[in-house]
């Protein structure tokens, strides 16, 4: 039966701005995230007793916006260790979990946030292989950095944070591997707040490699990583090893058209960080608003704009060849982890095999994880975008779970 | 000028566009696994076949579809008949031709919850009696004939005989014969036929000549017919992850599924579930029959519903997870009956569509058929009477006044 | 509230609001598969009392029985 609330998926800064926003222009919001308390994976909340990790001025930002949530409580229901299942073609949404319902909502806001990119690497299956934002999850949540030697590789800026937030616990990494060679000239142009975070990592960082131009070609078991550097190679044996080649919008699978309004905002529109992501929730609560009153949405703000700006500046910055190193790769290297298919499996399927020969034949983007993982490499190797529709749900959904969805939610 | 019955634009004029330097004897429209038997048919009698598909084999149903070699699931008379033909023939190629290693045998459950439902059971078991072909009943009573099935369930009948083919599998199998010339993505845009062939305007501005076309087009077929009465008829499916595998060796499937090939889908009391084990170890679930040709118009609401009666008869499903739910969509036709043989008047173009979903049991027989058709053969003895039933002619009278 | 699942025999102690990832991780497990951290790669499917889950959204519950998935049936 029709809903009168906005359903906001992702209590993250996006989802969280976007509810404020919605709540405040007197809109009944539902709120709704996997996790058990909001944050997203930029404030992620400790356990209790923890204390927080994470820069002061982010935890002032976070703490603002979450009392401005606690003033709009009446408008604001949250539904945590929740799913979003999706929004179908009628406009109904699925949540499983803690909540088993289908709703039919006025409007919905999804903030899923961004997905860590990973290149494949022979040896990337192993155990004891994460991305570095899962272990930086970890230290958010637990306030420990884990046991053992910790290398971090790929590239990005949140290897320098994951490195500096395990120093302050007492466990510096091992070793940094940078595809990138970001610490030159070009780091100038960055806006202050950049700087002044880049630098307070380095200085935690102090003492620890941070080796730059550098890639880690291979793990081998037992954990140990084969890196090559501009000076030759180099072996780090680690007990962890955290890989991460940048963040991308998390999206895949939201589906077709539906007849309700449907915003992306923060990370999962455009992957441009924190304090974009906060701003864009702001400014599609707002844009949610003017399409349910029939008003004209309002322009992206000067803000906004200038963070995109900051943002291709950093990417310029960490600019490196990801072609090239997808294309060494030896041929029995895994490119689907959840049905163990190798680019060898893939050039098996010939020259330019379609979505279907890739999906079907190839059981690429058939597993559990239906291809969220390895489909932008995949699509690399087979030089094709056809990797076909994406598919609801966005997540598996317990059999279960949709049992106990009640009968009138379907009409029944 | 020219008209082609149910054809809009059989007369678009061709001249000044390049040509495809290849002719060929035969050019089958359609690369799904009626288009690639017919092609494997004609290549194996010395044809010169060119397979056109406007993407890729297996695109539509035949990729999509659940793979079953099933008597039991047509409609009692012409269809049942063929399929029982179609299923031999199927073992044939099965045990020395193409489909070695696609084909699997294996039982089939038919489950009853309902009175309607009990009552669909009892024709079905008439059904395969009259046949009295390879395709039996087997045992026939409640829940406790199949250990793990719902209390719900208050009959049950197995079937002994059918089996199960994959369908992008096989069609990939039948295709990678290289007597076989394959054109995709290539969409046609206008099919013309004259005295000594037909000449085949591509969408891409190129044309080819063949001397006979069979248009294999299946969902696409209103793209080129427009006047046939092929209509898009959408299922939803789910697929779950692996799990244990349990004691379901074939498909389970309910009654009303039966009740659902010959009465108004729409009206079914209880959705027309299909719980099939896949050889990978995943579970399909199907399918609910709506009438648009939309891939993207999925339903939480329908998936429910399949999901609820499929748990209440397997309650083991609760375990699995739903890691995909698409819309497959079929080929259906007015009547229910397939469209097979020449246009009226032009026997150099000949269909093999609106199979409903019933392509992967009838690709066998039909792709030797055609060929023969196309090879200016007739039919095989004993198929004549049901292939004749199946003729675009029974349209015609309609399309003339559609044209007019 | 704090306490500990099962995990192939052993007692896995865990805190309060933890995941069942977190919990296994600081205990030195780390064959079952985690690797993204929040649901996507599908890598760390277990069974929490018979029901499969991502061990990375699961939270932990006292006296809990954790098992394995069994070999690639995650699929």
């Amino acid at each position: 039966m029709p809903d009168d609330r906005v359903i906001v998926v992702g209590a993250g800064p996006a989802g969280m701005a976007a509810a404020v926003a919605l709540a405040e222009g007197g809109q009944r919001v539902l709120l709704v995230d996997q996790a058990r308390t909001p944050g997203g994976a930029v404030h992620r909340a400790p356990l209790p007793g923890v204390a927080p990790l994470g820069l002061p001025e982010h935890r002032r930002r976070w703490a603002a916006l979450t009392a401005r949530a606690t003033a709009q409580a009446s408008r604001i229901e949250t539904a945590f260790e929740t799913r979003f299942a999706g929004v179908d073609a009628t406009g109904a949404v699925l949540l499983t979990g803690a909540r088993n319902r289908l709703l039919q909502p006025r409007g919905v806001i999804v903030a899923l946030g961004a997905r860590e990119r990973v290149l494949p690497r022979p040896g990337w299956t192993l155990p004891g292989v994460l991305t570095a934002g899962a272990i930086q999850t970890g230290l958010k949540t637990s306030g420990e950095a884990p046991q053992g030697r910790v290398v971090l590789a790929g590239s990005g800026p949140l290897l320098l944070a994951v490195g500096a937030e395990l120093a302050a616990l007492g466990r510096p990494p091992v070793a940094i591997i940078e595809a990138a060679r970001p610490f030159g000239a070009g780091a100038l142009g960055l806006p202050l707040a950049y700087l002044a975070e880049a630098a307070r990592y380095r200085l935690r960082l102090l003492g620890v490699p941070v080796l730059t131009g550098s890639r880690l070609v291979e793990i081998v078991p037992g954990l140990e990583a084969m890196v090559d550097t501009p000076k030759g190679p180099r072996r780090f044996a680690a007990d962890l090893i955290g890989l991460h080649d940048g963040i991308a919008p998390n999206v895949s699978g939201l589906g077709g058209p539906c007849p309700i309004p449907l915003l992306r905002a923060g990370d999962g529109r455009e992957a441009l960080g924190a304090r974009a992501a906060m701003l864009d929730g702001t400014r599609a609560g707002q844009a949610m608003l003017a399409l349910l009153a029939g008003r004209p949405v309002p322009p992206e703000p000067a803000a906004l704009i200038r963070q995109r700006a900051a943002q291709a500046r950093l990417a310029r910055i960490y600019a490196r060849d990801e072609g090239a190193a997808l294309d060494a790769l030896p041929p029995d290297t895994i490119l689907c982890r959840c049905e163990s298919r190798s680019r060898a499996d893939l050039a098996a399927l010939g020259e330019s095999p379609t979505g279907r020969d890739l999906r079907l034949t190839g059981r690429f983007g058939m597993g559990a994880c239906q291809g969220r993982v390895c489909g932008e490499w995949v699509a690399h190797f087979a030089k094709t975008r056809d990797l076909g529709r994406p598919r609801l749900p966005l997540r598996p959904l317990s059999i279960a779970d949709l049992l106990a969805v009640p009968a009138a939610d379907t009409g029944d | 000028m020219l008209r082609l019955p149910f054809t809009q634009r059989g007369s678009r004029p061709l001249s000044g566009v390049a040509t495809v330097s290849a002719e060929f004897d035969v050019a089958v429209l359609g690369a799904g696994i009626v288009g690639a038997s017919c092609a494997w048919h004609l290549a194996r009698r010395g044809a010169r076949v060119v397979v056109i598909d406007a993407s890729g084999p297996a695109a539509a149903a035949s990729g999509a579809s659940d793979g079953a070699v099933s008597v039991a699931s047509k409609k009692p008379g012409v269809l049942a008949r063929l399929a029982t033909q179609s299923l031999l023939y199927t073992r044939t190629l099965a045990q020395d031709g193409p489909l070695r290693g696609h084909f699997h045998p294996r039982p089939a459950w038919y489950f009853a919850t309902t009175e309607a439902e009990l009552v669909a059971l009892d024709a079905l078991i008439a059904k395969l009696d009259a046949l009295d072909g390879p395709v039996r009943s087997g045992r026939d009573g409640g829940a406790a004939l199949l250990p793990g099935a719902g209390v719900l369930v208050r009959r049950l009948v197995e079937i002994r005989g059918e089996g199960h083919m994959t369908g992008y599998s096989a069609v990939r199998a039948l295709l990678a014969d290289p007597r076989i010339a394959r054109l995709w993505p290539a969409a046609v845009a206008a099919i013309e036929p004259d005295d000594k062939g037909v000449t085949l305007a591509l969408a891409d501005g190129r044309s080819l000549r063949a001397g006979r076309v069979i248009a294999a087009l299946g969902t696409s077929t209103p793209a080129l017919f427009p006047g046939l009465p092929v209509r898009p008829l959408a299922g939803q499916l789910i697929i779950t992850d692996r799990g244990a595998p349990g004691a379901l060796e074939g498909a389970l499937t309910a009654a009303s599924y039966l009740i659902a090939k010959t009465a108004d889908p729409s009206r079914l009391p209880e959705p027309p579930v299909v719980i099939d084990p896949l050889v990978t170890g995943q579970v399909l679930i199907g399918s609910s029959r709506v009438e648009h040709g939309d891939p993207a118009r999925m339903d939480f609401d329908t998936i429910l519903r399949l999901v609820r009666r499929a748990a209440a008869v397997w309650p083991a499903l609760a375990e699995r997870r739903v890691i995909r739910a698409f819309v497959g969509i079929r080929a259906a036709v007015a009547d229910g009956l397939p469209i097979v043989g020449a246009l009226p008047g032009f026997d150099r173009v000949l269909l093999a569509t609106g199979f409903e979903g019933d392509g992967i049991c009838l690709s066998a027989l039909m792709g030797r058929e055609v060929a023969a058709m196309a090879l200016g053969d007739s039919p095989a003895e004993g198929v004549e009477r049901d292939l004749a039933a199946l003729s675009p002619a029974r349209f015609e009278p309609a399309a003339r006044e559609v044209a007019q | 509230m704090s306490g500990a699942f099962d995990w192939k025999g052993a007692a896995v102690p865990f805190r309060a609001g933890e995941t069942v990832a977190s919990a296994l991780l600081r205990s030195g497990v780390r064959d079952f598969g985690p690797f993204c951290g929040i649901g996507q790669c599908q890598g760390c499917l277990v069974r929490v009392d018979g029901r499969v889950t991502e061990a990375c959204l699961a939270l932990c519950r006292a006296g809990a029985l954790v098992q394995p998935l069994e070999a690639r049936d995650a699929g």
